[in-house]
């Protein structure tokens, strides 16, 4: 929780100097550095996004992604290493603290170096499997490029991104094709929902070990399976992409002109530029992160009703915690998206519902919530209903978890009493309970009236002896 | 001339008008008396420990009556209590008895008004001691009411005043509801036998209104409930109708069946409970012999009265046909379970383990009694065979209460409670009866034909008892011969002597008792050092006041019932269940929670919020009373609700032991309860010298793992451990994996190259 | 799971030729008996391996108990015709043999090993166990059979006729049919009459006995003596009459204070007795007695049982309770 807020103000601080919604502080980890300069392009492009980029070596002894326990930088962007390890300050723990503090990774593999046992442990524990041997490498005789990799087929072209899903929304469409020399092909664990791949590789592909010479059996993963780019946001929607190919990132791909396969074909500009600057927009906050401002709810009855457009609502009591059952309440959430630049409105895509439940132990209530007025910043979102009959301590619970947008969990917690004693309907409102109130009344008058009787015709003996003894007395 | 002067002035003393007054003076003197030594025996824990709420229960009276104070008698009415049973609540206003509360709230307003600001907890504190006062004071009234001997009503009150059977319940701070029920029982049994002996409308109403009293108070009011009808009906067989009767049992009814239904607990179970329906039998057949009885005098024709008769027992037949099909098609509520289980013994062991698992329902040994009546108990049975001596209304009264009570007290220990007033009564009807006899001065003249004020304190009334005694048919085989008197002094002395070291013997162990049984506030625990000197565990309150300060407000704490008042008064943190068992499926749910594997119970904790695990192990000190050996109960009430999930027989070995050692069964060892139990306690002792003190066992020397809890503290003797739920892992892996990685080792490939691979789908 | 189904049903015939029947035939034949027999199978070791033999297509319920005296399991005495009731009543329900399931049962006497392998030595209360199918449309997995131990002392079929339909969920479960007992109801009926005839015709005479004031004091006192002196524990919680100690004698009070056995309550409730009897004579008895010497012994004989008595009860509570400080002369 103090993360999100964390990150909310390094967000703010963000709107002026960076566009990031979560801080500029970037760093590259990158093994020496003639490296640095194939990705020129890359890094003007991200320095031109507001970035402070840190150019580190995993062998630095001073190098740390922590200061007094906190996160150093927002941002990890971890290039292939050639040495066979990451280092001490880059172990699988730190990066999952890294992660579990909030702050994000884009982490690049590369089929010409082999992939450190570390980082495949890594991806291990997010449920993304990596090929067991070091160096294979996705290959497809359809969809390669016929200018780089005549003969060797391992370097992919692919169109842009889709998903099946047609609520989940494309971040990361290009309108050319995507080239992916050399990638290592990922297999994401099936029920894993915080998984999601971005560039499937094509029906085609299979994965393949360039070192060991005859026919292949026990292919590791073929076909669609194989992600070359898979996203991974955590629950505290910290983020970790792995990007198949690092070479997709470099200059040269950047304004190569490839050429795939088959006549009548002929070469065009990679899209990978604008691929890339999204996918790195993407993993960086810069796109897909949601904030939720101002919750409200309070009772809708009485002279609270429709308070939400009233302007005395300061004197209305907001956000009370105890309701009492059939109560009418209101309930309004204002959510805002990060868009590059600014908090815009934030609109669910078609066909997606952002839900409300009011729940104890279960739901008793599951509820569209409706927008219902949107300001420059931010779309408020209410619902309108009637409490359960049935007391107890409920929860106002908003889950909104959908792939490539970061995750909103609120929850208010109200208590939810049962009628008081005065609060029921009076005896002489209800009509069934006249036959017993009249006979109530009935009684008491056939008791008085029968006193008075009895008091009326009491004999009259006594009193002649009353008079007598006391005509004696005279 | 000073003989003379003090013989006028003993004379002017001791007889006459002023003789009488004196008497009441001294009587007043003594009583007050009385009452204060009452109170000061249940002193011993304030000054032994400190001002403090004992127990569990008291806790939560305790919270309900600072409720009271600060929020007023409306909002306490409606109280909705949402820190308790999380996330169901309680409607607490309207299940709980709320005389108890009331009763303080008043004296604390009282006393604010008089100007003397007195703390709501020591107010709470002190009320069972005051009351046992006025206890003293109601017992002295109802015996006076028995029997015409003056001593009598005064011993009942000093029995009553420092009898281990009563001050077990109403020692300072045992703020419990019956630190007022009993004084009101006995008092409206004193008023029950005034109505019934004056027939008077008047002192039925009383009796009415402190009925409603003691329904507000205590659910044992269903005690008095029955008891009285039985009373009535028994009158009505023995042929003694009478008007009296009549009135003070219709007025008593009426009354006291209105004042009960304005308790929102008891509402309509008046009319709508089998506990009730001998009241209601019997105001009818009242009604019926009544009617009778008035025609009979109306009408002198024998065959029309049979004829009479034989209608009347056919309509009460059928009125009670009627109750019972009532009963039977469920209209008429069928008897209280916790009621029910004292007729059949063997209904709550089977049905309703969790009435079965409170200590305090279980059947009472021997040694209980005379422990906590001494020499009564052998004075009770002689004090009840007076009563038939001269067998009038309220000794037939007496006669049922000693059979009733004393099968009850068998059956449930703490309704020894109910047993014990009536103890005192008989047993002081007959102390006073010997002392009366060999008390007295003059001697009868040897061989004079003894007449009927043989009896030593021969004027007063004595004398016309006797007569009616001897005028009844058939009195008792021993008091057939007028009473002549004792003759010897040796004799006389020697029994005067021996009864009276046979009542110091009595406020000895009274004394004793009380202050090695009764007193020690089991939030507190005391022991003895071995140099003597007293050593004061306090890992109660240590662990209250560590989730006081250390958690959130809101912070849901789960522990199993028996600690939901105390973690509710002490720690103020909502608890799941507590000692108010109303809900037995949630109790079910916790026991389940503690008795499965943690894969188990991480879920049904999530679902309810739990943020902290507490619970109670004695193993370190030996403290028998901790949840290891409460475990059990968890599981049965669990079974009860899971049978296919939960079995009792999993957690026995195979030869049906109970271990926690090396051979516990993995059941055992997996459970919840057993691994926070034991979790890092063998990093106390040497390797493989772990030690259960109370089980006696050695403990395996591989400690149990915990994934999904983290131990947050440990009181200072290991007797409270408190753990809080892990969240859901970050990066959405199992705990097990979780930790694993945390410890370094690989998580390994997820089978990827044996099996058809599951492919996934977008 | 379905796979292995099918291969065992496909491997039918080698174990049919092992078992030389079919598992069909096997059903049919428990099933025709117990439908001739209408009660539930006697079986020991032998004839249980065979009829739990797995592949079987249908589900087996034995009951394991010991009807010997010897072994003294009152709970399988209590139980058995409960056991056959239920027996009898699925069978009677399913005459085709739908639920396709035997009841079985197999005593202590003549099932030494199997009890063995259930983990039963001294058998206390019966077991009953369930096997499922392990072939066929409803068959289960695993073989091991669901058990059901009676240590909650359920003596009832209906709970057990529950538990097995949870248990076999997706085949028919026969209701569980109480036979009315007419016998029962003759009895009483002519019980009840026979003791108002006798009534009415002896009222008279029992009029005197009812009305004795010392009958009812009688009752009255006995019934208050054994409840103070802890019958009801012996009566709940089946506390043993006696027990010896350790050196062959008896040993007449439990230690503990939480336990008693129930001789220990007869001597105590014996000497409570005695107490309010000497305290009624002191105080009823003797200033009745006219003679003075007569008056005086009785005094001093009364006085003294009264000492005596009560210092024993001291002493023997000191038993009870080791810390107890206070006692009398002379005990």
């Amino acid at each position: 929780m103090q993360l999100r807020i964390l990150g909310l103000l390094t967000g703010l601080l963000g709107l002026v100097s960076a566009l990031s919604a979560q801080g500029s502080k970037l760093v590259v980890i990158l093994e020496e550095e003639s490296e640095k300069s194939k990705y020129s392009q890359f890094w003007s492009d991200l320095q031109d996004r507001g970035f402070q980029i840190t150019y580190r070596s995993p062998k630095d002894t001073d190098l740390s992604l922590f200061l007094h326990g906190e996160p150093a930088y927002s941002h990890l962007l971890i290039l292939p290493p050639k040495s066979k390890g990451l280092g001490p300050q880059l172990t699988p723990n730190l990066l999952v603290d890294f992660v579990n503090q909030g702050s994000n990774i884009l982490l690049a593999l590369s089929s010409e170096q082999p992939v450190p046992s570390a980082i495949s442990g890594l991806l291990q524990e997010l449920d993304i499997t990596l090929p067991a041997d070091r160096n294979s490498v996705v290959v497809d005789h359809f969809n390669y490029d016929t200018k780089s990799a005549d003969e060797k087929h391992d370097v992919l072209l692919l169109p842009s991104p889709k998903f099946s899903k047609s609520e989940t929304k494309n971040f990361f469409s290009v309108d050319k094709l995507i080239a992916m020399p050399h990638a290592v092909g990922q297999v994401l664990g099936n029920p894993s929902p915080l998984l999601a791949s971005v560039l499937n590789a094509p029906s085609t592909a299979y994965t393949y070990n360039p070192k060991e010479e005859g026919e292949l059996e026990d292919v590791f993963a073929t076909g669609s399976q194989i992600s070359l780019v898979s996203a991974f946001q955590a629950r505290n929607s910290a983020r970790f992409t792995v990007l198949g190919s690092a070479e997709a990132m470099e200059d040269k791909w950047f304004d190569a002109s490839v050429q795939s396969p088959g006549a009548g074909k002929k070469s065009e500009k990679t899209g990978n530029k604008e691929f890339i600057r999204k996918l790195s927009a993407w993993t960086f906050m810069e796109l897909g992160v949601l904030r939720v401002g101002e919750i409200r709810h309070y009772l809708n009855e009485g002279a609270q009703k429709g308070a939400s457009n009233r302007t005395d609502v300061e004197k209305l009591d907001i956000d009370p915690t105890i309701y009492r059952i059939k109560n009418d309440v209101h309930y309004s959430v204002e959510v805002s998206e990060w868009s590059n630049t600014a908090w815009i409105p934030f609109t669910t895509p078609a066909g997606d519902d952002l839900q409300l439940e009011f729940s104890m132990l279960s739901p008793f209530h599951r509820l569209n919530l409706k927008p219902s007025s949107s300001n420059g910043v931010s779309t408020t979102y209410t619902a309108e209903f009637k409490l359960p009959d049935q007391h107890g301590i409920f929860n106002f619970f908003v889950e909104y978890r959908r792939p490539f947008y970061t995750n909103v969990e609120e929850k208010r917690t109200v208590t939810v009493r049962h009628f008081a004693h005065d609060e029921w309907p009076r005896s002489f409102v209800i009509s069934g309970a006249y036959p017993w109130i009249g006979g109530i009344w009935v009684t008491i008058a056939g008791w008085v009236a029968f006193v008075a009787l009895w008091l009326y015709s009491a004999p009259s003996q006594p009193k002649r002896d009353l008079k007598a003894s006391s005509a004696g007395k005279r | 001339m000073a003989a003379i002067s003090q013989g006028t002035g003993s004379k002017f003393f001791f007889e006459g008008e002023s003789g009488r007054n004196t008497r009441g003076l001294l009587r007043l003197i003594i009583l007050v008396t009385i009452a204060a030594a009452a109170v000061a025996s249940r002193l011993f824990s304030v000054i032994r420990f400190e001002s403090i709420i004992h127990e569990f229960d008291p806790w939560f009276n305790f919270r309900a009556t600072k409720y009271l104070v600060n929020n007023g008698f409306y909002n306490f009415w409606d109280w909705f209590d949402d820190r308790t049973w999380h996330p169901l609540g309680r409607v607490t206003g309207g299940t709980l008895y709320p005389g108890l509360m009331v009763t303080s709230g008043i004296i604390y307003h009282v006393l604010r008004l008089l100007s003397m600001p007195i703390d709501i907890r020591n107010i709470c504190v002190l009320l069972a001691p005051a009351f046992s006062g006025l206890t003293a004071f109601a017992t002295y009234l109802l015996t006076s009411e028995m029997t015409t001997s003056p001593s009598a009503g005064l011993l009942a009150a000093a029995f009553m005043g420092i009898t281990p059977g009563y001050i077990s319940r109403s020692v300072a701070g045992s703020y419990d509801n019956e630190a007022i029920a009993i004084f009101l029982l006995v008092f409206t049994f004193y008023l029950w036998i005034k109505a019934v002996k004056e027939g008077s409308i008047m002192w039925a109403g009383f009796c009415a209104l402190f009925y409603g009293y003691m329904v507000s108070a205590w659910g044992g009011y269903v005690f008095i409930t029955n008891l009285l009808p039985l009373h009535a009906f028994v009158l009505i067989c023995m042929g003694r109708f009478s008007p009296r009767l009549y009135v003070s049992y219709t007025t008593w009814y009426a009354l006291g069946t209105l004042a009960s239904m304005q308790v929102p607990f008891v509402g309509f179970l008046p009319v709508r409970s089998s506990d009730h329906m001998a009241a209601l039998g019997v105001f009818g057949l009242l009604q019926l012999v009544g009617f009778t009885e008035w025609v009979r005098t109306q009408l002198p024709s024998k065959q029309f009265q049979t004829l009479l008769r034989g209608l009347v027992l056919v309509v009460f037949a059928a009125a009670f046909g009627f109750l019972v099909l009532l009963t039977v098609s469920g209209t008429i509520a069928p008897w209280s379970g916790r009621f029910y289980s004292l007729w059949d013994t063997a209904y709550a062991k089977v049905h309703i383990p969790i009435i079965a698992s409170v200590s305090e329902h279980q059947p009472t040994a021997w040694p209980a009694f005379f422990f906590d009546l001494n020499m009564l108990i052998w004075l009770f049975p002689a004090g009840v065979y007076m009563c038939f001596r001269t067998l009038k209304d309220e000794h037939v009264f007496i006669v049922i209460y000693s059979v009733l009570a004393s099968y009850f007290a068998g059956v449930m220990v703490r309704l020894m409670l109910t047993l014990t007033p009536i103890v005192c009564v008989a047993a002081a009807m007959a102390l006073s009866n010997i002392l009366d006899i060999f008390l007295v001065a003059e001697q009868p003249v040897e061989g004079a034909q003894p007449q009927a004020n043989g009896n030593p304190r021969a004027n007063g009334p004595t004398t016309a008892t006797e007569k009616l005694a001897s005028a009844i048919p058939d009195t008792l085989r021993s008091t057939k011969t007028p009473v002549v008197g004792i003759y010897s002094y040796l004799s006389k002395s020697a029994m005067t002597g021996a009864f009276t070291a046979y009542l110091l013997l009595f406020v000895l162990h009274c004394t004793w008792v009380t202050s090695n049984a009764y007193s020690s506030p089991s939030v507190v625990l005391a022991s003895r050092l071995p140099d003597g000197s007293q050593h004061i565990i306090d890992d109660y309150r240590e662990a209250y006041y560590w989730l006081r300060q250390n958690t959130h407000q809101t912070a849901k704490v789960m522990s199993w019932w028996d600690y939901g008042y105390q973690i509710g008064g002490m720690a103020d943190r909502p608890t799941l269940v507590d000692n108010n068992t109303w809900n037995n499926t949630h109790i079910a749910t916790v026991g389940k929670a503690m008795s499965s594997r943690e894969e188990v119970s991480y879920p049904i904790m999530r679902q309810h919020e739990v943020d902290y695990v507490l619970i109670v192990f004695g193993g370190l000190l030996g403290y028998s009373g901790d949840d290891i050996n409460k475990f059990l109960w968890m599981v049965r009430i669990a079974e009860g609700i899971w049978p296919d999930e939960v079995k009792e027989r999993d957690f026995f070995t195979a030869r049906g032991e109970y271990r926690v050692d090396e051979e516990a069964t993995p059941t055992m060892k997996n459970s919840l309860m057993y691994k926070m139990s034991y979790y890092n306690y063998n990093a106390l002792f040497p390797a493989g010298q772990a030690q259960d003190r109370v089980r006696g066992a050695k403990l395996p020397a591989q400690g149990p793992e915990l994934s999904t809890l983290e131990e947050a503290f440990t009181s200072e003797n290991w007797i409270i451990r408190i753990y809080k739920v892990k969240d859901l892992d970050n990066l959405g892996r199992s705990h097990q994996e979780a930790g694993a990685f945390e410890k370094g080792n690989k998580r390994k490939k997820s089978g990827k190259r044996r099996g058809a691979r599951v492919l996934r789908v977008d | 799971m379905r796979i292995p189904g099918i291969l065992a049903a496909a491997l039918l015939p080698l174990t049919a030729l092992a078992a030389k029947k079919s598992t069909g035939d096997r059903f049919n034949d428990y099933h025709s008996k117990q439908v001739s027999t209408l009660a539930s199978i006697k079986i020991d070791d032998v004839s249980y391996g065979e009829m739990t033999k797995a592949p079987r297509d249908y589900a087996v319920a034995v009951l394991l108990t010991a009807l010997d005296a010897r072994f003294g399991c009152a709970l399988c005495h209590e139980f058995q015709p409960e056991w056959e009731l239920l027996a009898k009543s699925w069978t009677k329900g399913d005459k085709k043999g739908e639920s396709r399931l035997v009841y079985a049962t197999l005593d202590f006497a003549d099932g030494k090993q199997t009890f063995q392998s259930v983990g039963k030595r001294t058998l206390s209360s019966p077991v009953l166990l369930v096997f499922q199918p392990t072939v066929g449309p409803n068959a289960k997995p695993d073989g091991a059979p669901n058990r059901f131990d009676f240590v909650t002392g359920t003596d009832k079929a209906e709970p057990i006729h529950a538990w097995i339909s949870r248990h076999l969920p997706d085949s028919p479960h026969p209701p569980l049919v109480r036979p009315i007992n007419y016998v029962k109801y003759a009895v009483t009926t002519t019980a009840v009459l026979g003791g108002v005839t006798f009534l009415s015709v002896a009222w008279p005479y029992l009029l005197p006995v009812i009305q004795n004031r010392n009958l009812w004091a009688a009752i009255s006192l006995i019934t208050i003596l054994l409840f103070t002196s802890g019958h009801m524990f012996n009566h709940i919680r089946k506390v043993p009459y006696v027990a010896g100690d350790g050196k062959g004698g008896l040993s007449y009070f439990a230690s503990g204070f939480q336990n008693q056995f129930g001789l220990e309550t007869q001597i105590v409730a014996a000497m409570y007795g005695i107490l309010a009897f000497a305290t009624i004579s002191l105080a009823l008895k003797v200033p009745r007695m006219t003679d003075p010497r007569a008056q005086q012994i009785a005094v001093f004989v009364w006085g003294g049982i009264i000492l005596g008595m009560y210092s024993f009860l001291l002493s023997v509570f000191r038993i009870k309770n080791g810390g107890y400080p206070f006692f009398l002369p002379p005990f």
